[in-house]
């Protein structure tokens, strides 16, 4: 069993970043290998964004008072649900209640999809305004932080989906849900890139 | 569906109303550099929060939620530190 469990981590971490050592990964190694590589590339952004800011700090601050906080606020909020209704579904999974555990994955992708309407907004508002992603260094960053973050609710959502599918024909149970494990912590991660970002781009001045 | 209220809802609650709390200041205070090493505080927190609540990183691999708690220690330090320049 324990040769089995080494083999299944590729054998390829030092013995302290074993389960038994460091405490069990949620979901499964790729869903965190990827989790991580998200990370860094939006932590190239961040720090892209930094960068911006030194060497343009008054077109930051015009960009900043440009956008519609209202919306970002919007958007944040319903992130947060989100993320709620998402650590409510693995809950529910824990508990073998299946029939809840769909409720609040419905509830979570009807979140990722309203995010995704509201943001597809703010880019119209955007263009009505006459800002695009050659406006200002800062809507350079806007454009790409956020229509990568976009990207992401966007095929997270769709997972959503496949989660969904594979629930109902009974892939997972109290068990075994690694899958939607998987899923949940990689909601998560957008959800935190969103709490990085939204400051980042529409509160600081 | 019965509601009830429980930590989860609570810490919900929470990041709402810090979140809200984060724009008010903003738009409302004169002063950007204490405004945004509040935020950058804040942000934090939530961080913190997110990792060790909704993730549930609190009670799995601590090197995993080591790296994530240093992320958002990282970010919002170069937040505060811009406040600055």
């Amino acid at each position: 069993m324990k040769n089995q469990h080494l083999t299944s981590s590729l054998n390829i971490f030092p013995k302290s970043w074993s389960e038994e050592n460091a405490g069990r990964v949620p979901g499964n190694i790729p869903i965190w290998v990827g989790i991580l590589s998200e990370l860094t590339e939006f932590g190239i952004f961040f720090v892209a964004y930094f960068i911006a800011k030194f060497y343009y700090p008054n077109e930051f601050i015009s960009g900043q008072q440009s956008l519609n906080t209202s919306l970002g606020v919007t958007n944040t909020v319903i992130l947060l649900f989100s993320s709620y209704f998402m650590a409510k579904a693995m809950c529910f999974i824990r508990v073998n209640n299946k029939a809840k555990c769909e409720r609040y994955l419905w509830l979570a992708l009807s979140c990722g999809c309203l995010y995704l309407l509201i943001k597809t907004w703010e880019f119209y508002w955007n263009d009505l305004q006459g800002f695009t992603s050659n406006t200002s260094e800062f809507f350079t960053v806007y454009y790409y932080m956020t229509f990568n973050h976009f990207l992401h609710v966007g095929w997270a959502s769709c997972a959503i989906l496949w989660v969904i599918y594979r629930l109902r024909n009974g892939a997972y149970c109290a068990k075994e849900n690694s899958g939607l494990e998987a899923l949940a912590v990689y909601w998560h991660m957008i959800d935190l890139m969103w709490i990085l970002i939204f400051p980042l781009l529409y509160v600081l001045r | 569906m019965k509601f009830f209220f429980g930590k989860l809802e609570i810490y919900l609650t929470a990041l709402i109303a810090i979140t809200l709390f984060n724009t008010f200041l903003a738009e409302q205070f004169a002063s950007p550099a204490l405004v945004n090493c509040l935020i950058a505080l804040t942000v934090t927190y939530k961080g913190f929060t997110v990792i060790d609540h909704f993730m549930e990183l609190k009670q799995a691999n601590k090197n995993l939620r080591f790296l994530m708690r240093l992320y958002f220690i990282t970010f919002p330090s170069l937040i505060i530190i811009s406040a600055f320049y």
